[in-house]
């Protein structure tokens, strides 16, 4: 049936099968299996706390499944890789470096040579509209330019993944629209897979091909939509009809699931 | 131009403040003669260090070096042993307890015990200010090791930063405020476990001829003494201030913006 979203011959870049996670006894998460194809762009929707955060983790490498698999391109996920990147919530940018430097931060750890990706680091901020900031030191940005930047660092080694957990909750509702179109500008000039944690309908609805709405505790997939909203999308489109009726259902089936 | 001008607030007001209250001080000696072997002018007492001073000189050198090589090799070892409480459990959880339920023993109250062990020289002398100024450069260095956000830490896994990297790209640079925290503690204990030993048992160093004066009934004398160590230990301060601006500069930098 997921299949059938998209091309039938194409394999998914990232198969997520029947995975469970206990943290001591604790049920986190129960029985997520999800396919994401290459390109996509996937939200994950649900309350805070609902254990979203854990799974992004799990694909990012960074904690183990006690069951089930999680695979990219056909390999097991059992670390960090080059091929995956993360948004976190707050920019994470260390305050000692300028936003150049944070930005090809990922590049230096991988021994890379920096010439190399100058450029392309210089790119990506003209992109995100911060390229007068290279130099400039992170505490010197707002707090929009500094995600931004974040987002920048993630997808300078050109990943195949990008996660995002909750990137844009700690901004003012202005900028969250606002940086929500940069994204889907950079997303369509660059065509990642995008896994991005939310827990604002409207994000999930405005930005996704495909919302997985996730039940509490433990975390389940408690419905799939799929999101027809043509592309590149505006924020007038925000008023519309169709995007009202995604709005609707998606309130609808989170509402369900806390429920059970 | 905003910026300088608060600069000089800052500098201007508590220069006030000393000036307005060594006045006081000069003015109230001269008004009601107090004797100088109770209480010296300022006057008096910078007259004395000018006059003195091959004397003054002779024995504060001598303190100083030893301030400054105990400083240093408290700093080092200090930001060493901090690295293995951040790295191994076993010190994190031996003796890193150990460590912090030992500084409620007075540690200058140890020093004639250490004349016993390590005789009445320099040894001694820089040995109570190792012992001293250790501590707090150790607990300040360990806690900035540990104080990296956890956020910042999974964004260097997600990366693949090894450990290492991790340390030197992360823990340090984070760490350097504590470090530096912990500098300006360390060398002012550094001058108080050199002077103390130096009154326990010395033939020479500021804390001998403070004690030398003292018998000697010349309240002047010793009022240069302390004088010129004070300005000594401000200058050692100042030093690592300057240095801490320096390399802490995203932190000075914000600090300006405000």
């Amino acid at each position: 049936m997921l299949e059938a979203a998209h091309q039938p011959d194409e394999v998914p870049l990232l198969q997520v099968r029947s995975v469970r996670k206990l943290f001591d006894s604790t049920e986190a998460i129960r029985d997520v299996s999800i396919e994401v194809a290459n390109g996509e762009f996937l939200s994950l929707l649900g309350p805070s706390g609902c254990g979203k955060s854990t799974l992004l983790m799990m694909i990012a490498g960074l904690i183990q499944p006690t069951e089930g698999s999680i695979t990219i391109k056909g390999s097991p996920v059992t670390g960090p890789r080059p091929d995956i990147a993360v948004v976190f919530q707050q920019p994470v940018l260390l305050p000692w470096r300028t936003i150049l430097d944070n930005v090809l931060f990922p590049v230096e750890v991988l021994r890379l040579p920096r010439k190399d990706y100058v450029d392309r680091a210089m790119e990506l901020l003209a992109m995100a509209k911060i390229a007068e900031f290279a130099k400039h030191l992170p505490h010197q940005l707002s707090g929009g330019m500094r995600q931004r930047a974040s987002i920048c660092r993630a997808l300078i080694r050109s990943p195949s993944i990008l996660l995002m957990d909750e990137p844009f909750s700690a901004l003012d509702a202005i900028t969250r629209d606002e940086i929500g179109v940069e994204l889907l500008r950079i997303w369509q000039a660059n065509r990642k897979t995008v896994i991005f944690v939310t827990h604002s309908i409207r994000e999930a609805a405005f930005l996704s091909d495909r919302v997985l709405v996730m039940g509490r505790r433990p975390a389940t997939i408690a419905a799939e939509f799929k999101i027809d909203l043509s592309r590149p999308r505006t924020i007038p489109m925000m008023e519309e009809e169709a995007f009202n009726h995604h709005s609707r259902e998606l309130r609808k089936a989170i509402e369900a699931s806390h429920v059970h | 131009m905003f910026i300088k001008a608060k600069k000089l607030d800052s500098i201007f007001w508590p220069s006030l403040i000393t000036l307005l209250l060594l006045l006081a001080w000069e003015g109230l000696v001269r008004a009601f003669h107090v004797r100088s072997i109770l209480l010296p002018a300022p006057s008096e007492i910078a007259f004395t260090i000018v006059s003195q001073w091959d004397l003054v000189s002779k024995h504060l050198w001598p303190s100083l070096y030893l301030t400054v090589i105990g400083f240093l090799l408290s700093v080092v070892s200090g930001v060493a042993v901090a690295i293995l409480i951040t790295y191994s459990d076993i010190v994190r959880k031996g003796f890193y307890p150990v460590i912090i339920v030992s500084q409620v023993i007075p540690k200058i109250a140890i020093a004639p015990l250490f004349i016993v062990w390590f005789g009445t020289g320099a040894t001694s002398s820089l040995l109570l200010a190792i012992l001293i100024a250790f501590f707090p450069m150790t607990i300040n260095a360990a806690m900035g090791f540990a104080s990296v956000d956890h956020e910042i830490h999974q964004m260097a896994r997600t990366f693949m930063a090894s450990r290492w990297q991790i340390f030197w790209k992360i823990r340090m640079p984070n760490a350097l405020p504590y470090i530096f925290g912990g500098m300006k503690i360390s060398i002012t204990l550094a001058i108080i476990g050199v002077i103390v030993s130096e009154f326990v048992a010395s033939q020479e160093g500021v804390g001998y001829l403070i004690k030398l004066a003292g018998g000697l009934l010349d309240t002047p004398l010793m009022m240069a003494a302390i004088t010129a160590l004070s300005l000594s230990g401000l200058a050692l301060y100042g030093i690592i201030a300057a240095a801490e601006r320096y390399a802490v500069f995203w932190q000075t930098s914000r600090d300006d913006v405000k």
